[in-house]
């Protein structure tokens, strides 16, 4: 697929429209605000209100032929969705296909382009329009709508707008994106970026602080490399709202098992984000739970889809949805026939579902056939294909020491990760060990902690280096803290008073420590961070409002994402 | 009022004879509203009190198929002048005590004076909290549930959500903080202003406009040192629109005016602080002065206006004018009320379809299968005239109607299997739905006997709902989303923001499952229920009170503490008169037959989601009702009329329309539907694990049994009462799956399978080819595709196996396979 070649003279003909400051307010609100493209003159004709919502900044259209077809889809909208709006015209064709060459006096819209001409798989980033042409020709299903918080009322989801945003074929520019590195059985706190060093011995443990490369900033002795790195990161020495379960629930969504459960429960962030912005391609699913099957469950929680239901679950690379995405039992040759057997009999009437199911069905099919020939999502999980020298730099994690039933020190899935998202991912899941240290804390933070170490910080060279640093936030975290007394067999247990994180990318202003416990290492001291903050700071870094945006439960309801704003001092 | 309204359709009748001759415009007029004792007075009713009025008027003109909105277009001309001023959209305000006579013109012709009052300039009214000031929030969206409104408040600033609670809001307005948000000795300077226009940095940005209406309002309520009102003042007691109906052109606009009517009698015209929304954007859109513009689409659309917790609608049809020489005669209720729609819009229906199509339809959606190859043979081999209403009676007496309805409300009953334990109690309620459906229960027995189920598992197998829905809340909201089509719980925490229903609503429904109590039966997930003896009550969350129970919008009951409430509360559910019972049924089943409910979701019937055809939902329930609640009677006359029968192809002006039932809406086969149908194609069976080989997916006595298949293409997972968790969308995975899934290859190539059976079979290619598409399709191939897939077949002569496989394949990817048309 090619990006039209003269797509910058069609993007100078239709300049930006910047929408007053009264849209962009409704706009955070969350409430419904329409944006319309067509041309001025129609768009006064037909919706006074409009032109005086919006500055518009038109050149005059050419004239052009009003041709109702049974069925118009257009793929014509691109927009940023909050604050400004910016419109322009994003055109993909198929690579060969012939284009009219663009002269401005003779355009005819995209619309009027038969759908023959057009490739499917355009298609299903498109709406389905109906066939209303305006006088323009402009079908009038094809405004974008900013559904904020509708009862009932039907309407574009943002994730329409979101593909529309990704339709625009502007280039290969990195998207935003998560990766959550759970710890899961809970870090101890004050072994990992805040080492006590005023306790008493029975508190502190053994390890020392070292310096980083900001100073001020002193994390622990088992991270030399991200100590070079803090410049980057933000460690958060306070983290509260935290139960005392084991559970990765908490970490993936900010919230617990039990909340909204009779519709549900809540949605993980991935799942969220998979509905609100919907996939970057259509064949790469936006949420990927990289975690294997654990023996104690909730510590390979992939992150569920809540009230949202199973559309909207990570896709686990080791499912039958993984399978499904490699021939099964026919070779490439026969697909081809079959393809061109099903093309000859599939022959009932599109025009007759009008809510463009049937239309989505063509289109992902097509997707699909794709696929079975190359998958850009199976390529990403396929480490053979990257650098060797970048695999070692990441290490292996093994031997994997620790572990009994909790996740592996697998350091190879923050590399797929990365790979995942250069695919087109938007939030990838991981757990990364085992850390519930009931016993020999001090030499189960030695090994997870050297090895995450490692990894960790060549995930943030390998980001930098690929210029993705400012777009990925990476969250490390576990779902509590650990007791401040070390017990009998130089263990620490559950302590869900306060906990601990570390964040880099996304944007954030990284060389801070934020918060700190009290000399004990017991409780909050200064600036407690809620854990919805942190997944609120995500969201935002994901260009996602969390105070605007809601998701509509079962009963009809808006639920907002979190609770909590993002970190201030972070964004 | 009257008397120039019968003037008017006496002009109306008589310009359509003048039709050629005259252009439009025999006369304008300006709409008036029907206040009270002024009804029948043909002078109209305008009264400016203080300087803060304003008043929006509609100003309509004869058309040519009857009265046309020229708000914007009309000339205003108000003696003397001085007194009020009228700008170009129809907007009044006041200039200075006195009365004024207005005139409205357009084209040279001239409407009746209209008199128009301006008092109080001098001494303003006092302003109320509640009436005037809590509006302002609400329009501009400061108490909603992004912002102020919601729980937490915002930035240490909280309102009521939508204003239900003026009392807290005035709390937190004056006296939190320290009283530092308002200053009445410097109002300007008041945190609350200064914070909406943005001038102190708001979070919201700007909201109102320093100098606007509103603000010179807020301005003057802190100058009055914030008055709240008193316990006697005036309250709201119903918002009204004008005009209510009308019949409008595409691309066309339309002034609405709102005024709002006191308990005292007092009225004021609010169309500027009213929040509009139109139910169909893609019909019509409303500005937030209530501007009404039609679009390109014909149908009928609705506009709200919600102000304070009250509603009004506005109807517009949106005619697409064609005329067919005749319509068809409607034979039943439904057909009636369709047809009376159609003619209305001018949407012709499309013809009826042919037998295949209407044989594979109605066993679709009666029997959730496909016809066998002959069954399919032999009904279009009948010539019996009635061979259709025969099939569906045959339909609706098989087993597998009642499997097919079990399922559907096996899943919204949240019949679950969550642990091993918990599987026999799960058994038990699907094979009591199933066999409720299965004897054709009365559908008010069969609620009845769900919200008042007693003892254990065994005995009465619909305890399980209790088991599932374990709490009292869920209790209520799931008993009125299910079964009225209420859905309330927003008014577990505060008043429910488009409807009518406040917290108290709520809990006095809860005080009905108060004293139901939970025993512990033969093991946890076997329990049983009982109700003790105490009197049903359940504590208001914010006063604390006792609430004794009430139907919503039912009276409050005195119950025996030794009866059990629920008995009461089934009582008034199924009662005929029950506004909410009937119609949530009948909106929930046009839903399963047509793909789209009269109201959507099938669930939400709110004030402010009206329906798209109210006349025939009232129909259909009375019938419904008239019928002693069969709702095996109610398929039958689903599936009888006409409506049902219609082909989904459209004829030359029908194919946008989208909610008037013109022609049959196409669907996507459901999960459980689709597995079934493939294995009937394939010749193949999915076995699950712990059931007999053999059953059917849509027989499936819960949704625990493990099936990708089912999961991809939106089994749900009865974990809530809402028909949404089915999901009926397309994706990638699903496509994939039936492209090239390892479980659809080995049925295809199954060896017991249909493409096996074929090789060894002593007929004809063509003969399995006209089978297939029996079996698929219910109907034989056209002579293209038969070609196309006898070539195929010719071409992997070699592979014949393949080629049977293949061809399989391609019918069950196929769009006329995967969806009901």
């Amino acid at each position: 697929m090619g990006v039209l070649a003269n797509h910058n003279s069609l993007h100078r003909q239709f300049p930006k429209i910047t929408l007053g400051s009264n849209i962009a307010s409704s706009c955070q609100r969350g409430f419904k605000v329409k944006w319309h493209f067509a041309r001025p003159s129609c768009l006064r004709a037909c919706h006074p209100a409009i032109a005086t919502l919006a500055t518009l900044q038109f050149p005059p259209l050419p004239p052009c032929n009003c041709r109702p077809g049974p069925q118009q889809q257009m793929p014509l909208l691109g927009t940023h969705p909050l604050m400004v709006a910016h419109f322009s015209l994003g055109l993909r064709y198929n690579k060969g296909s012939s284009l009219p060459a663009y002269e401005p006096p003779s355009l005819t819209l995209p619309h009027s382009l038969t759908s023959a001409s057009r490739s499917k798989d355009e298609e299903m980033l498109t709406v389905v329009g109906r066939a209303n042409p305006m006088c323009d020709g402009v079908s009038r299903r094809n405004f974008l709508k900013l559904g904020g918080l509708s009862f009932g009322v039907g309407g574009f989801s943002l994730a329409d707008l979101y593909r529309a945003e990704a339709s625009k074929g502007l280039g290969t520019s990195s998207h935003k994106a998560v990766i959550n590195i759970f710890l899961g059985g809970g870090p101890p706190h004050q072994d990992m970026w805040e080492i006590k060093t005023e306790a008493p011995s029975e508190i502190r443990g053994e390890f020392r602080p070292i310096p980083t490369n900001v100073s001020g900033i002193q994390i622990c002795e088992v991270f030399p490399e991200l100590a070079k790195r803090m410049d980057k990161a933000a460690v958060l020495r306070a983290v509260v709202g935290c139960k005392d379960r084991h559970e990765a629930y908490q970490c993936l969504s900010g919230w617990f098992p039990d909340d909204l459960r009779n519709v549900g429960g809540r949605p993980s962030l991935g799942s969220a984000v998979s509905k609100i912005m919907g996939p970057t391609d259509p064949a790469v699913p936006p949420y990927v739970g990289l975690a294997a099957k654990t023996q104690h469950g909730p510590w390979s929680d992939p992150g569920s889809p809540g009230f949202l239901g199973a559309a909207y679950s990570p896709f686990k690379p080791d499912g039958p949805g993984m399978d499904n995405m490699k021939l099964n039992g026919i070779g490439l040759d026969r697909l081809q026939d079959r393809r061109l057997l099903l093309k000859s009999l599939d022959g009932l009437k599109r025009e007759i579902d009008t809510s463009g199911t049937m239309a989505g069905m063509d289109a992902f099919e097509q997707r699909a056939l794709d696929v079975l020939t190359s998958s850009k999502l199976l390529d990403a999980l396929d480490l053979t294909k990257e650098d060797p020298k970048l695999v070692e730099r990441y290490g292996d994690g093994k031997p994997y020491k620790y572990q009994y039933d909790g996740a592996p020190t697998c350091n190879d899935h923050l590399l797929i990760a990365r790979r995942l998202i250069e695919a087109g991912v938007r939030v990838v899941s991981l757990s990364y060990g085992r850390w519930d240290s009931h016993g020999q804390n001090f030499k189960l933070v030695r090994d997870h902690g050297g090895k995450l170490d490692q990894c960790l910080s060549a995930l943030i060279d390998d980001l930098e280096s690929r210029g993705m640093l400012d777009d990925v936030s990476v969250v490390v975290w576990g779902e509590f803290g650990r007791t401040p007394k070390i017990n009998n067999d130089a263990g620490r247990d559950h302590w869900s008073q306060v906990s601990c994180a570390y964040l880099v990318g996304g944007g954030i202003r990284g060389g801070q420590a934020i918060g700190a416990t009290n000399r004990l290492g017991e409780h909050a001291a200064e600036r407690p961070v809620h854990m919805q903050e942190i997944v609120a700071t995500l969201y935002h870094n994901l260009g996602i409002d969390p105070k605007a945006s809601a998701l509509v439960d079962p009963s009809g309801r808006p639920q907002h994402l979190v609770d909590h704003g993002p970190i201030s001092e972070l964004i | 009022m009257n008397i120039q309204a019968c003037v008017r359709f006496g002009l109306v009748a008589f310009s359509s004879l003048w039709v050629l001759s005259v252009q439009s415009a025999d006369r304008i007029w300006i709409e008036f509203h029907s206040v009270g004792d002024h009804s029948d007075s043909k002078e109209a009713p305008i009264l400016l009190r203080g300087s803060d009025a304003r008043w929006q008027l509609a100003v309509s003109q004869d058309g040519t198929t009857g009265p046309i909105d020229v708000t914007q277009r009309a000339q205003y001309l108000a003696e003397p002048s001085g007194i009020i001023q009228i700008d170009s959209d129809g907007m009044v305000r006041p200039l200075q005590n006195g009365k004024a006579t207005l005139r409205v013109s357009r084209d040279s012709i001239q409407s009746e004076p209209v008199t128009i009052e301006v008092s109080n300039m001098d001494n303003p009214l006092p302003i109320h909290f509640g009436n005037h000031i809590v509006p302002i929030f609400t329009k501009y969206g400061c108490n909603g549930g992004g912002c102020h409104g919601k729980l937490a408040g915002q930035n240490g600033f909280k309102l009521s959500l939508l204003g239900f609670e003026p009392v807290e809001d005035y709390e937190h307005l004056v006296k939190e903080s320290r009283g530092r948000r308002l200053f009445p000795s410097a109002p300007d300077q008041s945190l609350l202003l200064l914070k909406a226009i943005n001038a102190s940095p708001h979070g919201g940005g700007q909201k109102i406009v320093q100098d606007s209406h509103e603000y010179r309002l807020l301005r003057r309520w802190i100058e009055q040192a914030m008055p709240f009102g008193s316990e006697n003042d005036p309250v709201l007691a119903s918002i009204e629109l004008i005009p209510r109906e009308r019949t409008m052109e595409r691309d066309s606009m339309q002034q609405l005016s709102v005024i709002a009517r006191y308990s005292d009698g007092s009225y004021e015209n609010i169309t500027r602080t009213v929040q509009f929304e139109s139910n169909n954007q893609d019909m019509a859109e409303v500005t937030p002065t209530g501007l009404v513009t039609t679009r390109q689409l014909a149908g009928d659309v609705s506009i709200m206006a919600r102000y304070q917790g009250k509603v009004a609608v506005f109807r517009s049809s949106i005619p697409l004018g064609a005329s067919p020489t005749e319509w068809p005669e409607p034979k039943t209720n439904i057909d009636r009320a369709v047809l009376a729609k159609l003619k209305k819009l001018g949407i012709p229906p499309s013809k009826k379809c042919d037998d295949g199509t209407f044989l594979r339809r109605v066993t679709l959606d009666i029997a959730g299968r496909l016809p066998t190859v002959q069954e399919t043979e032999s009904f279009l081999k009948e010539t019996d005239p009635n061979k259709r209403s025969r099939w569906i009676d045959a339909m609706l007496e098989s087993e597998d109607y009642a499997d097919h309805f079990a399922n559907k409300w096996n899943a919204i009953l949240r019949n679950r299997r969550t642990t091993p334990e918990s599987q026999f109690g799960s058994f038990a309620f699907h094979d009591w739905i199933r066999q409720s459906f299965y004897e054709n229960k009365r559908y008010d027995h069969f609620v009845k006997e769900i919200v008042t189920a007693s003892g254990s598992i065994e005995s009465h197998p619909p305890v399980v709902w209790f088991r599932e829905v374990n709490n009292v809340e869920s209790r209520v909201e799931d008993a009125a989303q299910l079964f009225l089509g209420q859905r309330i719980q927003c008014a577990r925490c505060h008043h429910h923001p488009y409807e009518k229903w406040s917290q108290s609503d709520y809990f006095q429904m809860a005080a009905f499952f108060s004293t139901l109590e939970k025993k512990t039966g033969r093991s946890n997930q076997d329990p049983m229920f009982v109700s003790k003896v105490a009197n049903p009550s359940a504590a208001h969350p914010k006063s604390g009170t006792g609430l004794k129970p009430a139907g919503l919008d039912g009276k409050t009951l005195d119950l025996e503490a030794t009866g059990d409430p629920r008995q009461a509360l089934a009582e008034w559910m199924v009662d005929r008169s029950n506004p909410f019972f009937a119609k949530a049924l009948v909106n929930r089943y046009w839903k399963h037959f047509f793909g789209k409910g009269l109201i959507e979701p099938e669930d939400d019937l709110r004030l402010t989601n009206p329906p798209s055809n109210p006349e025939l939902l009232e129909a259909m329930a009375n019938d419904f009702i008239a019928s002693g609640f069969d709702m095996k009677q109610l398929v039958r006359d689903l599936c009888n009329s006409e409506t049902y029968q219609y082909s989904s192809d459209a004829n030359e002006s029908n194919l946008s329309d989208s909610n008037g039932f013109s022609r049959f809406y196409p669907k996507r086969l459901q999960a459980e539907v689709l597995l079934d149908s493939l294995d009937k194609i394939c010749g193949t069976q999915t076995v699950f694990e712990g059931l007999p080989t053999g059953t059917r997916a849509v027989a499936l006595p819960n949704t625990a049994f493990n099936s990708y298949f089912l999961t991809v293409f939106g089994r749900p997972e009865s974990s809530t009462a809402c028909e949404c968790e089915r999901s009926q969308t397309t994706n990638l995975a699903q496509c994939l799956h039936l492209l090239n899934s390892k479980e659809i290859q080995s049925k295809l190539s199954d060896p017991n399978g249909r493409s096996s059976q074929w090789i060894v079979s002593p007929y004809s290619r063509e003969v399995h080819v006209r089978e297939l598409y029996l079996a698929a399709f219910s109907r034989q191939p056209t002579p293209e595709e038969e070609a196309s897939a006898l070539a195929y077949l010719a071409k992997k002569e070699a592979k014949l196996h393949e080629g049977y496989e293949d061809l399989v394949w391609a019918i069950l990817n196929s769009k006329e396979f995967l969806f009901n048309h």
